[in-house]
Parts: C-alpha cells; sequence; structure tokens
C-alpha cells in the first residue's frame, strides 16, 4: 500500500516504506550493539529499558539501519523501522487495524502491528506502560515461538514475515503501581538496561550531536552529571542527554551558556521553584 | 530667774504627767527660744503645748516633737508662723498623736525646701492620706516622716502627685502604697531632676490602670529610663502614659519591654524612634510601644534608611488600610507582611531560607546525600567543633553559619553562602577526607613511609639517652592520625595540611566551576583585606601567613625578610603543586610534610629579633613556578636567634571554614565500624587507641576543658562521638530512620519499632491572625510521628461486633468501584465500527428513514483516582461518655421511682453493674470504631487513604500523629495504631489541616478528600486572645479550610457537637459539614458521608 507523495514541503509515505538511510549517530556505551544483534538473529524481543533522553530511540533506529547493512543485503537502506508512541487511549484496534467506512462499503484498515508482521519491519513500541493493558495482551502471541498476530475481526492469523522483531522501550523512572508492566508481558522479552552515559562519553555525544565547542560539551556533559544526583532527592528524573544536546545547540548559535541551560535544562526538568533555583545554583557554578 | 525657768516651773505638775523626757525637753525649748520670743508669745508657746500635751492620752509625744523641734524652726516661722504651726499639729493630733508627732518632727527639715507658707499644704497633703483607720494614720505619718527627703528631691506641688498615687493605691493595698511611700524619696533621689515630673506622669497612669504594677514600676523604672536620651524621657514617659491610659495592664509591660529595647539602640536614634512612635500612638499606642520594642532586631537587619521604609509599610496598615490590629501584628513581628518586607529589604541572609536550596545544590555536586545544617547545631553536639560561625563539614553535612551579612547586598551575600558551600562540598568531592598513609600524589612521590621510619628510630634514640622506659605505641587508629603523628608540632603541621588542602581544594574548584570562580576572587580579596597584621606575628607564623595570603591569591600583600627570602620562594613552590590539574589529598600531605622541614626550622622570633623587617616581596614572587624542595635544600641556615612567641596558627579564612580531618576519618572509621562495612582489619578499636587520638589531636582544644577532670572529658567526648558514627548518614529526611541503638544491623525486626522513641519530625505553618487580616509567620509547629501501636484485639472485636455493617457498608462501597473498560455505544465517532449498527443505518437509509449515524463504539477508561484524608480530633474532650452528653439524668427512670429510694439504688446498682460489664463508651471509642469501618470499607474500594489524628498543646507543640500514612499499606501496625487513638489535649485545628493538606498535597490523585471528625469547636492555649475568645481559632481553621480548597482538596467537617451548627456555620462558609446529632449512628454516617463526596 505504498502511497508515497511528495508535495510541497513534506513528505508523506506508508509508515512500512520508511527506513533510516543514513547512519544515525550513535555512541555505544557497553555491549548494547552485539546484544542487539544476536537477539535480531535469535528473533528474541528486546526490551528496552531506561530513563527518558537516554538514547533508546536512536539506539532502536541505528540498529535498524546498521542491521540491514551488516546483514551483506548491501544498500543504503536499513530495515523497516515501524514506531508507535503508546499512550494510555492506545486500544487494540489502533495497533491491529480497524474497519472503516468509504461510500457504502466498510473497508480494513492494517494497524502499524500488521504492517510491520507484513513487511518484516522492526515494530518498536516506544514507552510501552502507556499503553492499556488489554492492548498489551494482544502482542504475546508475536513474541513467542508462534509469531502469530491475529486479526479477530477478520478471523485471520498473520505470520510474521522473517524480519519481523518486536522491541519494546520502558521507562522504569516514574514506575507507580498503576503503570507497571504485567509479568507476562514482561518475561518475553530480553531487557537491555540503558542509562545516561558517563560524563567523557556525553561529552562526546553533545559535541557530535550540537557541533558546540568540546570545552563547552564537556561542561554540559558536568552539569549532567552533578544535576543527577539530585534525582530522587528533588527531581523524579535527571536531566537527558538529548536536553543537554538542546542547550548545545543554543549554545552553539549564540545564547549565552546560563541562559540556554536555563530553558532547556532547569525550566524544562521541574516546576518546583526551588529545585529550580538549587539548579541554576549549580547551572552558575558551572558557567560563568 | 529667766522666763524660761519661770514657765518650767508653772507647767512643772502638768509636765511631769508625761513621761520622763518631757520636763527636760521643755526647759531646754524653752531657754533656746526666750531670746527670740516676746514674753507673750513664749507664753503662749508654752500654753500650745501643754496643750497639745494634753490632748490626748498619747500626745505627750507629739508635745516632746514640738518641744524639740520649735527652736529649729523659730527664726523662719516666727511668733505668729509659730503659733498656726502648733494650731495645725493640734488639729492633727485629733486624729491621730502619731501624725502630728511625725508632723511635728519633719518640720524643721522640710522648711529646707519649702516656704513657711506651704507648711498648711503640705500638713494637708498628708492628712489626706489620712482616713481614720490605723492603717491611714501609719500611712500618713509615713509622708509626714519621709517629706524631708522626698521635698529636698522636688516641689511641694510634685510631693502632692506622690500622694495622690499613693492615695488612689490605698483603695487596693495599704500594704502597696506604704511600700510605695517609703522608697518614693530613694527613687526620686535617684532620678535626674528633669525626669521626675514625667516619671510621676507615668506612675499615676499605672496606678489607675495596673494598680498593681506600680511597686515594679517604683523598683525598675528608673533603671528603665536611664538607657533613654535625657532628653527623650519625658517624651517616652508621657507615650508610655498614654499607652498605659488606653491599653491598661498590658501597659507596664510594654514599658519595661520598650524601655529595655529603646536602651539597646545608639541614642542619637532615640529621638526619630520616639517621633514615629509618637505618630503611631495616634491611630494605635500598642503599636507604637510594639514598634520601639522590635527596633533592635530590625535595627540589627537593617541600615536606618531601610528600618524607616519597613517601618512606614506599618504604619500604612495602621493608617491607611485603618487596622490597627494588623499595625500591631506588623510592628511585633508576628505577621507574614512584616517577615517579608524584612527580608525583602535587609541584605542579610538568613540560613532558614537558603538551607534546602543550598542542600540540594550540594548534594547536586557532591553526589551523595548532604544535609546543610547550622553551625550552632554541630557546636551542641559537642563533637569537637567549637565556632558557630564558621563553615564546616565532618563529611556528611555542611555545617554553615546561622546567617550571612557580609556585603551590603541581598544576592552577594547569599554567593558567600554559595562559596561556603561549594567549598565544603569541594572537601567531599574532590577526597580531602580520604587520606590513606603511604602513597605520594600525582605530581609528588610518597615520603612518608621513610620519614616515619626515621622518626622512631630518631625517637626510640631519644628515649634512650633519657633512660625513660619505653611505651608500648599505641596502633594509630586512621592514617591522617598516623600522618600526624610523624610530626613532633601537631599545631604546626596541622595548619599546614589546612594551607595546602584548601589550596588544592579551591584551585580544584575553580577549575571545575568556572561560574563560581569569580565570587570565590572576591571573598578570597575581602579575606585578604582582613587578615591580622603580619608584623605583629612571629617569625613562623608569619611564614604560615603568607603561604595562606600566597594561596588567596594575593602575593602583593605579603611581607617577609629579604635575607630568608629564599626558604618563603622554596615553600611557595611547593604550595603551589597542590594548585596543578589532578593533584589528591595525598599530594597535599607530601607537600605539608616539605612546608613542615622549612617551617619548623624557621624560629618563632618576633619582627624585633628577626633577621631584617618584614618587607613585600619583589614581583618575581608573585609568579613562582610549582616545584618541590630538592633534596638537603630544606634545611635553612641562618636564622635569627631570641626569645621565642608562643606559635599559633594564623586565623582561618572564613569562606575556607574549620578543618578537622583526623575527627572526620575517626567518624568514619568508627561509621564503617558499626555497618561492618569497614575493609581493614576487624580488631575494634579500643578505648585506648581512641584516648590516645584525642589527647593528642590538635584538632580539639584542651582549652575547654578543666585540667583535672580531663580523662571525664574526653570520655564524655569520645561517647558524643561514637553516637554520631551510629546515626545513618546524609539526608536529614533520612534521619527518622532511628538510629539502631542496641539492634543489631539488619535486624530491623517487628518488635523494633516499638521500643523506639517515636521520631518527630518537625513542620512549621503559619497561622492566619484575622485581626490583622495576615498570617503570622511559621507560627505553628507541627510535630509528626507514628502513633503507638497497641492491641490489635480492638480492631477485631469491632469488625465481630459490627459485623452487618461492615458487611453492608463494603458492598455499598464495591458497587462504587468503576468498571474499568465500559464498552459505551452510538457514539458518532469512535475507536471502533459497530457493524450491527452500520448494517442498521444502512438499512435506514436505503428505506429514507432519518438516518442516525451513530455507529461508533468506544471503551471508555474510568479510572477512580481518589485520595482521601480522614483527621480525628484526639483533644481531651472526647473522653466524655456519651451517656452523659445525650442524657444527664435518664427522666424515664427517674419517674419510676416514685420517691422510693429502694427503687432509685435498685436502679443504680443496675447500671453500675451493666457499666462494668460494658464501660460506658466515649466520643473517642466511635471515633475509633468509624476508623475501622470506614478503613474495611476503603480496603474495598482501594482508594488511598490516610488516617491522622490530632491534639498537642500550645502552638509549639501541636502533635500530628500517623495512624496510617495516604502511601501505607493496610498492616497490623496499622490495626494496632488505631487501637492507640485516645484523648490527649487541645483542638488546635488550623496546623493540623494545614500539615494535612501538605500530606494530601504531595500524594497525586486526582480528587482529594479531607475529612475532619471533631467533638467540638477548635481551642488551644494561645489558640486566640485568651481562654474564653473563640473567634481567633475559628477563623484560623476557617482560613486553613479554605487553604484545602485553594490546593484542590474538598474538606468536609463532621462534629458531634450539638452546639455546632452556630460556629460551623461561620467556619465553613460553603465548606461541607454536619452535625451528627445521634452519636452512635457515626460509624454508620460516615461511610455513607464519603461515598457522597467521594462521587461528586
Amino acid at each position: 500500500m505504498a502511497l508515497a507523495t511528495e508535495k510541497a514541503g513534506f513528505k508523506q509515505l506508508a509508515v512500512e516504506d520508511f527506513r533510516i538511510t543514513e547512519e544515525p549517530y550513535y555512541l555505544p556505551i557497553s555491549d548494547e550493539v552485539e546484544l542487539f544483534e544476536t537477539a535480531y538473529r535469535e528473533r528474541v524481543p528486546v526490551l528496552l529499558k531506561g530513563p527518558t533522553g537516554a538514547g533508546k530511540t536512536r539506539f532502536v533506529e541505528y540498529m535498524s539501519w546498521r542491521l540491514h547493512n551488516r546483514d551483506g543485503r548491501g544498500h543504503e537502506e536499513g530495515v523497516p523501522l515501524i514506531t508507535v508512541a503508546c499512550h494510555e487511549d492506545l486500544t487494540a484496534s489502533d495497533l491491529v487495524g480497524r474497519y472503516l467506512l468509504e461510500g457504502d462499503e466498510t473497508r480494513w484498515i492494517d494497524g502499524p502491528i500488521a504492517r510491520a508482521v507484513k513487511n518484516g519491519a522492526i515494530c518498536y513500541l516506544d514507552e510501552i506502560v502507556e499503553a492499556r493493558k488489554d492492548t498489551t495482551v494482544l502482542i504475546h502471541p508475536l513474541t513467542d515461538y508462534r509469531r502469530l498476530l491475529p486479526l479477530e475481526k477478520r478471523g485471520e492469523l498473520l505470520e510474521a514475515a522473517d524480519g519481523f522483531l518486536l522491541v519494546m522501550s520502558y521507562n522504569p523512572g516514574y514506575q507507580s503501581a498503576l503503570k507497571d508492566l504485567k509479568h507476562s508481558t514482561r518475561q518475553r522479552f530480553i531487557a537491555i538496561e540503558f542509562d545516561y552515559p558517563p560524563r567523557d562519553q556525553e561529552a562526546q555525544i553533545i559535541a557530535k550531536e550540537s557541533g558546540v565547542d568540546p570545552a563547552i560539551a564537556a561542561e554540559l556533559a558536568k552539569l549532567g552529571e552533578k544535576v543527577r544526583n539530585l534525582k530522587e532527592h528533588g527531581l523524579g528524573e535527571g536531566v537527558s542527554t538529548r536536553l543537554l544536546v538542546y542547550a548545545a545547540k543554543l549554545i552553539r548559535d549564540g545564547i549565552s551558556p546560563r541562559r540556554a541551560c536555563q530553558v532547556s535544562v532547569v525550566w524544562a526538568l521541574t516546576d518546583d521553584l526551588e529545585v529550580q533555583r538549587s539548579i541554576e545554583e549549580v547551572v552558575s557554578s558551572i558557567f560563568e | 530667774m529667766t522666763r524660761a525657768t519661770d514657765l518650767s516651773l508653772r507647767f512643772a505638775t502638768e509636765l511631769r504627767g508625761y513621761g520622763a523626757s518631757l520636763p527636760d525637753d521643755f526647759l531646754a525649748a524653752a531657754n533656746s527660744l526666750e531670746p527670740r520670743l516676746a514674753p507673750e508669745d513664749l507664753d503662749a508657746w508654752a500654753q500650745a503645748g501643754i496643750d497639745l500635751a494634753a490632748s490626748s492620752l498619747r500626745a505627750w509625744e507629739a508635745a516632746a516633737e514640738y518641744f524639740r523641734a520649735s527652736p529649729q524652726v523659730v527664726d523662719q516661722l516666727g511668733a505668729q508662723g509659730i503659733r498656726d504651726w502648733a494650731g495645725i499639729a493640734a488639729s492633727l493630733s485629733q486624729r491621730s498623736s502619731l501624725m502630728a508627732a511625725a508632723f511635728l518632727k519633719s518640720t524643721p527639715e522640710v522648711l529646707r525646701g519649702i516656704r513657711p507658707d506651704e507648711i498648711d499644704a503640705w500638713s494637708q497633703q498628708g492628712d489626706r492620706l489620712c482616713r481614720g483607720n490605723w492603717k491611714s494614720i501609719a500611712l500618713s505619718s509615713l509622708y509626714f516622716q519621709v517629706s524631708p527627703a522626698l521635698l529636698r528631691n522636688m516641689s511641694l506641688e510634685a510631693a502632692g502627685r506622690v500622694v495622690d498615687i499613693v492615695d488612689s493605691l490605698t483603695e487596693r493595698s495599704y500594704e502597696l502604697a506604704t511600700t510605695c511611700m517609703e522608697t518614693a524619696p530613694s527613687i526620686f533621689d535617684a532620678l535626674p531632676l528633669a525626669d521626675r515630673e514625667p516619671f510621676l506622669r507615668f506612675a499615676r497612669a499605672v496606678a489607675r490602670a495596673s494598680w498593681a504594677d506600680i511597686r515594679l514600676y517604683f523598683e525598675r523604672g528608673p533603671r528603665l529610663i536611664e538607657g533613654i536620651a535625657p532628653p527623650e524621657r519625658s517624651r517616652y514617659l508621657d507615650l508610655s502614659a498614654r499607652v498605659t491610659s488606653e491599653v491598661g495592664r498590658q501597659g507596664f509591660p510594654l514599658f519595661a519591654d520598650a524601655a529595655q529595647a529603646m536602651g539597646s539602640m545608639p541614642i542619637e536614634l532615640h529621638s526619630a524612634l520616639l517621633t514615629f512612635a509618637d505618630r503611631l500612638s495616634v491611630g494605635s499606642p500598642t503599636a507604637a510601644m510594639e514598634y520601639l520594642k522590635s527596633a533592635p532586631f530590625v535595627s540589627s537587619r537593617l541600615t536606618p534608611e531601610q528600618m524607616e521604609r519597613w517601618a512606614q509599610a506599618g504604619s500604612n496598615i495602621l493608617n491607611v488600610e485603618h487596622n490597627p490590629e494588623g499595625a500591631e501584628a506588623y510592628f511585633r513581628l508576628e505577621s507574614a507582611r512584616a517577615e517579608e518586607m524584612l527580608a525583602s529589604l535587609s541584605a542579610r541572609v538568613e540560613l532558614g531560607n537558603v538551607d534546602q536550596l543550598l542542600r540540594m545544590y550540594a548534594q547536586a555536586l557532591a553526589g551523595q546525600p548532604v544535609a546543610v545544617m547550622s553551625a550552632e547545631s554541630l557546636v551542641d553536639r559537642n563533637i569537637g567543633w567549637v565556632t558557630e560561625s564558621s563553615a564546616t563539614t565532618e563529611g556528611n553535612s555542611i555545617y554553615l553559619p546561622p546567617y550571612v551579612a557580609t556585603f551590603e547586598d541581598q544576592d552577594a551575600n547569599f554567593q558567600v553562602y554559595k562559596v561556603f558551600t561549594t567549598h565544603q562540598t569541594g572537601r567531599m568531592e574532590f577526597g580531602s577526607f580520604v587520606y590513606r598513609f603511604g602513597p605520594g600524589g600525582e605530581h609528588t612521590p610518597g615520603t612518608v613511609v621513610a620519614r616515619e621510619e626515621r622518626i622512631q628510630t630518631e625517637r626510640a634514640e631519644r628515649v634512650a639517652i633519657a633512660g625513660a622506659e619505653v611505651r608500648d605505641a599505641v596502633a594509630p587508629v586512621t592514617s591522617m592520625q598516623r600522618y600526624f603523628n610523624m610530626f613532633d608540632e601537631r599545631t604546626l603541621i596541622l595548619g599546614l595540611f589546612t594551607i595546602a588542602e584548601d589550596t588544592r581544594i579551591d584551585a580544584r574548584t575553580g577549575r571545575e566551576y568556572g561560574g563560581i570562580r569569580r565570587w570565590l576572587q572576591i571573598l578570597q580579596e575581602h579575606e585578604a583585606k582582613h587578615r591580622p597584621l603580619i608584623e605583629m606575628m612571629g617569625l613562623r607564623q608569619a611564614f604560615m601567613e603568607n603561604l595562606l595570603r600566597s594561596s588567596l591569591g594575593v602575593p602583593e600583600t605579603m611581607r617577609w625578610p629579604q635575607s630568608l627570602t629564599e626558604y618563603l620562594r622554596r615553600a611557595i613552590a611547593a604550595l603551589k603543586v597542590v594548585e596543578l590539574p589532578d593533584a589528591t589529598v595525598q599530594d597535599s600531605a607530601e607537600v605539608a610534610a616539605a612546608l613542615y622541614d622549612i617551617a619548623i626550622a624557621i624560629p618563632n622570633v618576633s619582627e624585633a629579633f628577626a633577621d631584617g623587617k618584614f618587607e613585600p616581596l619583589s614581583e618575581d614572587m608573585y609568579s613562582i613556578a610549582p616545584g618541590m624542595p630538592g633534596e638537603g635544600e630544606g634545611q635553612p641556615n641562618g636564622m635569627p636567634g631570641g626569645e621565642e612567641l608562643e606559635f599559633e596558627n594564623p586565623p582561618q579564612p572564613e569562606f575556607r571554614g574549620d578543618f578537622k580531618p583526623e575527627l572526620v576519618q575517626l567518624m568514619s572509621k568508627l561509621k564503617a565500624q558499626k555497618d561492618g562495612s569497614d575493609d581493614g582489619p576487624t580488631a575494634p578499636l579500643t578505648k585506648e587507641q581512641l584516648m590516645e587520638l584525642l589527647q593528642n589531636s590538635a584538632e580539639i582544644s584542651l582549652g575547654e576543658w578543666s585540667e583535672g577532670d580531663l580523662d571525664a572529658s574526653l570520655g564524655a567526648f569520645l561517647e558524643n562521638i561514637e553516637q554520631e558514627a551510629a546515626k545513618p548518614a546524609g539526608d536529614q529526611k533520612q534521619s527518622d530512620q532511628a538510629d539502631g541503638g542496641d539492634t543489631p544491623d539488619g535486624g530491623k525486626g517487628d518488635g523494633g519499632e516499638s521500643d523506639l522513641k517515636p521520631e518527630i519530625d518537625w513542620f512549621y505553618y503559619d497561622e492566619w491572625d484575622f485581626r490583622a487580616s495576615d498570617y503570622r509567620p511559621r507560627w505553628t509547629r507541627v510535630g509528626e510521628r507514628f502513633s503507638e501501636q497497641g492491641d490489635g484485639e480492638f480492631y477485631q472485636e469491632t469488625l465481630r461486633k459490627y459485623h452487618g455493617l461492615v458487611m453492608e457498608t463494603r458492598r455499598q462501597f464495591e458497587l462504587m468501584r468503576p468498571e474499568s473498560f465500559k464498552k459505551i455505544k452510538r457514539l458518532e465517532d469512535g475507536d471502533e465500527l459497530d457493524l450491527d449498527l452500520a448494517i442498521e443505518f444502512h438499512v435506514d437509509k436505503k428505506a429514507g428513514v432519518g438516518p442516525q449515524a451513530r455507529i461508533y463504539s468506544r471503551r471508555n477508561k474510568v479510572e477512580r483516582d481518589v485520595a482521601v484524608a480522614f483527621l480525628l480530633d484526639m483533644s481531651a474532650s472526647t473522653d466524655e461518655e456519651i451517656e452523659k452528653q445525650r442524657q444527664p439524668y435518664d427522666s424515664n427512670d427517674k419517674d419510676d421511682f416514685d420517691g422510693d429510694p429502694r427503687k432509685y439504688f435498685q436502679w443504680l446498682a443496675a447500671r453500675r453493674a451493666k457499666n462494668a460489664i460494658e464501660p460506658p463508651k466515649r466520643i473517642i471509642d466511635l471515633e475509633k470504631e468509624s476508623t475501622v469501618l470506614i478503613v474495611e470499607a476503603l480496603e474495598a474500594i482501594g482508594d488511598s487513604y490516610g488516617i491522622f489524628g490530632f491534639s498537642g498543646y500550645g502552638r509549639d507543640n501541636v502533635e500530628f500523629h500517623v495512624i496510617k500514612n495516604l502511601d501505607e499499606q493496610m498492616s497490623d501496625s496499622v490495626r494496632r495504631r488505631i487501637d492507640k487513638i485516645e484523648p490527649i489535649r487541645s483542638t488546635r485545628m488550623g496546623p493540623a489541616i494545614r500539615h494535612t493538606i501538605h500530606k494530601l498535597d504531595e500524594h497525586d490523585a486526582k480528587v482529594k478528600i479531607l475529612i475532619l471528625v471533631s467533638d467540638g469547636r477548635p481551642q488551644d492555649h494561645g489558640y486566640g486572645r485568651d481562654r474564653t475568645e473563640k473567634e481567633y481559632a475559628v477563623h484560623d481553621t476557617k482560613q486553613a479550610l479554605l487553604e484545602a480548597k485553594r490546593k484542590g482538596i474538598t474538606p468536609f467537617l463532621i462534629t458531634v457537637d450539638k452546639e455546632g451548627h452556630d460556629y460551623l456555620k461561620q467556619m465553613c462558609d460553603d465548606i461541607g459539614y454536619e452535625v451528627v446529632d445521634d452519636l452512635e449512628t457515626l460509624p454508620r454516617r460516615l461511610p455513607t458521608l464519603y461515598r457522597h463526596l467521594a462521587s461528586e
């Protein structure tokens, strides 16, 4: 169902046609690349755990690009990657597909999972805990040896294409009793833990992503480390690498470092005035 | 024969009738008067005396005084005067001879102060006090007795006023009046002339408005007004008089406090203060006095100009808003506005306002939980730190001075705090306390091991030479101690190590935190300006001071003899080594050791002996390259000789604060041992070892202990340290984990909780003063603690008793539970297409029937997200029995007695027996039972709920008992705690509500409800102007409830007080409340109400 159209200003394409064509920047911190490759080879579903902005999504993108090139299929294009951002109103039909009315007829539209299954794509369910529990159950048959997706309404079973793999991400940070993953779900995945990179590597990432001066990047990484010390002592979550990169980008474009950190770190992180001031003091200690 | 002897013979018989000395007195007087009076006048004089003596039984005493005084007064009074005088005496004598005698006796001396023609007025003053009874006669006589002294210092008119005051006191207490009369002369004697009249004016006001205070005023008044500028005293006293006449008994305390306050203010400000107070007094006399009382505190924080602005704001409350009560609270510093104003004007930064901020800041930097506390609290713990005003750390927490007022700008002072904090955090972050004996640093080779060997050999040799017994060396406890042990001059090495380590920390901080560098420099320069004079120091101390100045980055302030420049150069070069990147504490130790070798050779002689004057150094000394002294270079020679001064380290720069590495290492060692996480040899430290360390450590000044009981003091001290080590580290919040005490690590058994005293967390809340229309800042202190645990049986018992009711409420509540994913059909838009409906629609459309395009369905997620807090009144009044409340006498029963006592006794016995089996139910019991029921019901529905009780006494001790926290799981402990809900003391509702709000606010839920169950109106000691006032408490409670609403919490009040309607109407406004008439329905009613509230 490729309906790629190119109009002035934007590009519209079917989800399964989306491919990562350029190598995304990803700095491996540990053996996660190797693990993921092996898992993919064995078609073992993967759960990426870690705080927000630690690079989970980037990692999946990178892997989708890399896997394809690795496999020697030798093109610039990677394995298709279909990403679904989960939210609390995400229903089963949102994922699998639904009937729509068209004229006097009903028409079946495949949901993203069905498309991934058909096209052998990596299906990436971002922030899976946000999705309703009844929704998460429907992926179970896809994650074991069966690799099947039942389409109840159509009375069909979809067998996953060879390249298909289910990847989910999950942030244990704001784990509450309400938003925990069912055991029956979580025990179907291998879990790769993500955390913010160590200071030096983070500085490298910041510099690379934003093009800012390495010295500034190092200071930002230092700031990141310090602010993360406040996690659970005022902050629910440490500052993400993503935010630090934003700050770096602002600095690169001429915003003063203190101001850049204020808008992209301090205010982005918390609304608590006291915590804000504390972090601002850390910022003003690091940046002149 | 003279006329005198003639007269005495004539009256001999009359005179002899009264006392033995009367004839002699008569003769002496007559002899003396004879030359000065005409014969007929003398006769008249004598006759008057005789008449006086005869006028009453003891009148001869008055006559004797008459005779004795006459010669002294005759010249002033003249013949006629004497006659009048005698006449007055005679009429006084008719009331009491005592009065007459006192009058006559005092006259000669009194006449030094008043004119003869004033005698009559004077006598009348005394006469006025006499009311015929003996007390008044004594007082009147007393007046005549003290008159000479009194009139020496004041006019007759003024004395008349004293009489007025004393007279007015007689209505209350003769004793008090007498005392005042007695002391009056000495008081006025001491008072400067100009102050007497105003002093009296105020005295009159006090006597009228609060007579009981007059003695205090007489006793203390003169001393109190001494502190006030002399020209202003009368104004102050008049102001006080005005105030007193308005406020009555509060007047004198206000006067005393304000006078004291003024006494502590610079005298030149008094005029301005009083002018302002005078102006305030027009609208509110109390505000004027409160203003004066607060002046010292306010002026300690504000400049005079700022203070004026502060006062003006208060004056506006009075004169623009016409709110005298508000102004009074403002000037009493009991209003939020006053504090805010003060804080915004003042440059001074209080630790209390920034400690949380600094705590998070420090924690971010250090990467470990850090508490920020006032240095005062560290001193109180007596573990070796003694200065309250300097920043320091004991390895886990940062201690800061209670306030900073170094600069005239709030922001700058905050930056000072920040530099303090950063430096102390730096000690943690950059490892000042992790010194390990042995290895060298990044830039220095390790020399300490070789040094230790050398020193030990040397010491052994020395001991051998002295022939002394070789004492077994006690093994050192910590690396730091072992390091310090190598040096004979411990003070010196501690000083050098401190300089080296602080220099390293400063350099490192500057490198890591570019943003703070500027303020670090400002403080270094500020510090440099306040260093002591080098010229006053001994040579060795000067050497240290120069190192310090070099490390502060102000080499231009160094002063040193030219001829010894080389030593200093070498020392500075060594010190610069620690400023190199990556230098560690090991480097600092090596550098300090090298510096020691240089310093120890420098005698601490004063400048006069030193070789050459202290001079500024040449500029090439400003930029010395880092480098350790080479071999053999260390020993300086050509040192000056002479008498040495006692050596002490130069004072620590303020921003670096106290540094006690040896103690910190000791404490962490002790702690590690307690935790069992000590990786060293596991042999426990002996007391001997510890005592050895403490005795030798230069970080503890032994001066504080008397020499005699040194061992005892050290022992106590050691205990403190050990206790300290037993506490859990860091974050204050963790302190409620209760120190493990005797329970071994890890073994936090269930029984452990009840053994420990409950830990109390304190919270502070404002209180609403409706008169001032303002909050009283941090007025109440709420102590939160877990309720004690009682018997779980009560819970089970209640469940059994109310079995049916429990089942019923559970069922009702279960009905409330939302069906989680209810499918809603017939929607115009939705997730799914309902095929049946779609076909129907299609058919309808084809058939031409008006189509209903509602063909979608959606699963709706209904989430129940309710948090409820029950706040139970645990005041003493809940102890009341319900029967009693309901009906004092059972009227039906009473009628049955028919006046037959036997029936009555039967009834009484039956009643007693019943009570014995089933004790009368109290309000609190119902509260408890209701709690059980609601707990059961809530468990069924799954809402998060908290149960709290409150009571207490006074504003700084509001007890807040946690029976179940909002996020706590239901457990056996909770059931036991419910049993311990019992009546305690008062009902200060406001703070309890505020604390509950705080708890609900921290909890994440869509619907939040606060249900307050009480048995009556709020009341507490000081919860209102006096015990009977209810307004204040009601208003504060209302305000607290409004605060709840503002936070999105639905408050609801349930009271069992039948008179509740009147104040509840006022208190609750549009807040829901219910008066439960029939108490026993409470357990039934509460769940029903809850259902109502939670489903709204």
